[in-house]
């Protein structure tokens, strides 16, 4: 058995995948493409939250707000001026995919020449350290594991309890059904690529305080999110959270174990895990 | 008309005549330079990419000193001459080493390019040996990956001078720590994947040799996370963690081991520190307190004797940039271009040359040179199959409030 400070760990970490996975999974049942730009909107976030904090003087919390806020906003003009363009007829996904590999280069060289290639931290916010006996978790931690619950619940409720979610889940699952019925998948499709935008920016935004903030922070928790999601099936938001909750977990359980190979072992598992189950534990069968 | 074509032939002739002499005269008479006499010096170094903060910082007091340098600049066959830097950025990456190289070269015409001290020394190399230019870097070639261009060799790289030991300063770092805490525990040692090889073995042997306790850890490039490998350490017993990586990596490990409730694991770095607020921030206040980073403000050094003019020089630079910005800049600086600047003069002075890089180059073989880090005879024949490499005090320090105090010194021995 791993020690109690591995498994906090694993559950932090699973927590930025879910939440990332969560927002990739979202957009990817609606719109149809992956947004490889995620693990930027997940950089800016923490800008936004870096800056709120430290600039504006805005409380943490509402930062966190803020960041969702303004990159969901951000990610809407992405969709409607870029994806909603190339996925149309005559274009297609291939062309969104470049477009938004295209993206990720864009937004780290605008972070890169707005806010600098220099770390930045925000050790200020949550300092301190809850004593547990043999093991030990800082708070800032701690705002990830509930920050992660809260948002969940929240979007359990959006999903399954208001029209918004109805509309969500109606385009996911035959869009031009739901269409029939009045639902403006157009609008749909804005929607979602805002609330993934936020939860990618509030993802990056919590973990702030956790880790240094750099342009290039995104890159592997946007890995590691995509992983989670095809693991737990593409398209299965029930995939995303067990997806990403296997990940975080076996990341610092095999780390601990085996150090540097880490990657290997770890990557070895994702790839045995594909050949046995290919759609992913959620996903449905391939056919 | 024949009149005319007469004095058209004279007023040619005339013309003519009085071209050749101008000529003549030119080329027997030149005229004599009224001030020194330029010398490029090319710098290939990180202005971007992870190294960049370290370059940033120390680029405006190199500046100054070579300011300082040049009031008085250095005589060769009594001619005087001062130098002219030229930088590039590299990023740190073969490919912006070689692009450096040959721009510094083949751009701007230099002979010798000097500070250079990022990880693309073979891709730098692979230019400037071929054009007989003189390249001072650092050792740890060990470790640069074979993509990057591979090993050093005194063959296929005559003109290489490690000016800085690297992997020689990381073992006398730890034995500098080993002296400043005799009770600890056990040392932690930390780099990424992309060092291992020659480099650390060597390392790893001459702890072994010293007695030194030590546990050594690897991570893949990349991490973010170190909770995995901070608890690695402490089920070791490591009360100290030296990091022997790029900045990042070791506010990261020393926030998370502060987060994880082990304040009293030491953490410490290969590099200077850049900015201490910049520590604080990033790591926490409280989190930054005792880490240790390596030290190069001469003026402190207790068992390495630097030549006091250096050392005036070096504390007046540091004040005018204090004068000029309201802060003292970080004193990693002292150790590198200044350094790599005196022995090249120096061996110009005694080769009597500032063109012949065959002659200068056997005046830096094996020679003794005075320099801000102090007086240090070129060694290493054998381990590197020839006499290039310069020494180090291995002086360090510690975050105390918003201070670097200085810590402990262990400076390196000659290299068989």
């Amino acid at each position: 058995m791993p020690p109690a400070e591995i498994l906090i760990d694993g559950l932090v970490q699973s927590c930025i995948y879910i939440t990332m996975a969560f927002g990739m999974v979202l957009v990817f049942s609606i719109l149809g493409i992956l947004n490889w730009t995620h693990g930027q909107f997940y950089m800016l976030g923490a800008f936004v939250v870096y800056y709120s904090i430290t600039a504006a003087g805005i409380p943490f919390p509402l930062s966190l707000l803020i960041s969702g806020i303004i990159i969901g906003a951000l990610g809407m003009l992405v969709e409607r001026f870029v994806i909603e363009r190339l996925n149309a007829p005559g274009y297609g996904m291939m062309y969104v995919s470049v477009a938004t590999l295209a993206l990720i280069f864009f937004f780290e060289g605008a972070a890169g020449m707005a806010f600098g290639l220099m770390d930045k931290g925000l050790a200020t916010v949550l300092p301190g350290v809850l004593n547990l006996g043999s093991f030990s978790v800082s708070y800032q931690k701690i705002a990830v594991i509930i920050f992660t619950l809260v948002v969940m619940i929240i979007m359990y409720v959006v999903l399954n309890r208001t029209k918004v979610g109805l509309a969500i889940r109606a385009a996911a699952q035959e869009s031009v059904a739901a269409s029939l019925y009045g639902i403006s998948v157009k609008r749909v499709s804005l929607l979602v690529m805002g609330i993934g935008c936020a939860l990618a920016a509030m993802a990056g935004a919590i973990m702030a305080p956790v880790y240094t903030i750099n342009p290039f922070m995104g890159r592997i928790p946007m890995i590691f999110s995509l992983l989670a999601i095809i693991i737990g099936g593409l398209g299965s938001l029930t995939g995303a959270i067990v997806g990403g909750i296997i990940l975080g977990f076996l990341n610092s359980v095999i780390a601990y174990y085996v150090s540097y190979l880490s990657e290997f072992v770890l990557f070895m598992l994702v790839i045995i895990i594909l050949l046995v189950r290919p759609q992913g534990l959620f996903g449905a069968p391939i056919k | 008309m024949k009149k005319w074509y007469n004095i058209l032939a004279i007023l040619l002739t005339m013309v003519i005549v009085v071209g050749i002499v101008a000529t003549g005269c030119a080329k027997t008479g030149p005229p004599q330079p009224t001030g020194p006499i330029i010398i490029k010096l090319g710098a290939s170094v990180p202005f971007s990419g992870p190294a960049a903060p370290w370059q940033l910082a120390g680029d405006p007091p190199w500046k100054e000193f070579l300011k300082m340098f040049n009031e008085e600049g250095f005589q060769v066959n009594g001619k005087t001459y001062n130098f002219e830097s030229i930088e590039v950025d590299d990023q740190n990456t073969p490919e912006g080493g070689t692009a450096a190289a040959k721009q510094l070269i083949f751009g701007d015409g230099c002979k010798f390019i000097a500070g250079h001290w990022t990880w693309n020394f073979p891709a730098v190399a692979a230019v400037t040996n071929p054009a007989k230019v003189i390249l001072m870097t650092r050792t740890g070639n060990e470790a640069v990956p074979a993509s990057w261009g591979g090993l050093y060799d005194p063959q296929t790289m005559p003109y290489v001078v490690f000016g800085n030991p690297s992997h020689e300063q990381f073992t006398s770092d730890c034995l500098a720590i080993v002296d400043a805490y005799p009770n600890y525990q056990r040392l932690g040692i930390m780099d990424s994947t992309q060092g291992m090889g020659a480099g650390w073995a060597k390392v790893d042997s001459d702890l072994d040799k010293a007695g030194v306790r030590y546990h050594h850890e690897w991570f893949p490039p990349g991490t973010t996370d170190f909770t995995p490998f901070i608890s690695r350490y402490k089920d070791a017993g490591c009360d100290i963690v030296y990091v022997a990586g790029w900045i990042s990596e070791t506010w990261a490990l020393a926030k998370q081991r502060w987060q994880m409730g082990l304040k009293d694991m030491k953490v410490g770095h290969s590099g200077p520190f850049v900015d201490i607020g910049m520590y604080k921030a990033i790591v926490g206040a409280d989190a930054a307190q005792g880490m240790i980073g390596q030290y190069w403000a001469n003026w402190d050094f207790k068992k390495t004797k630097v030549n006091p003019k250096y050392v005036a020089m070096c504390q007046q630079v540091q004040q005018n940039i204090f004068a000029e910005t309201g802060k003292f800049p970080y004193t990693g600086w002292i150790g590198w271009g200044p350094s790599h600047l005196l022995i090249l003069v120096q061996a110009m002075q005694k080769a009597g040359t500032v063109d012949d890089t065959d002659a200068i180059m056997q005046a830096i073989r094996g020679g003794t040179f005075d320099t801000t880090t102090g007086t240090w005879t070129m060694s290493g024949a054998q381990t590197y199959g020839s006499p290039i490499v310069f020494g180090t005090p291995s002086a360090l320090c510690t975050i105390q409030g918003d201070k670097e105090v200085y810590l402990s010194e262990h400076p390196m021995q000659p290299l068989p």
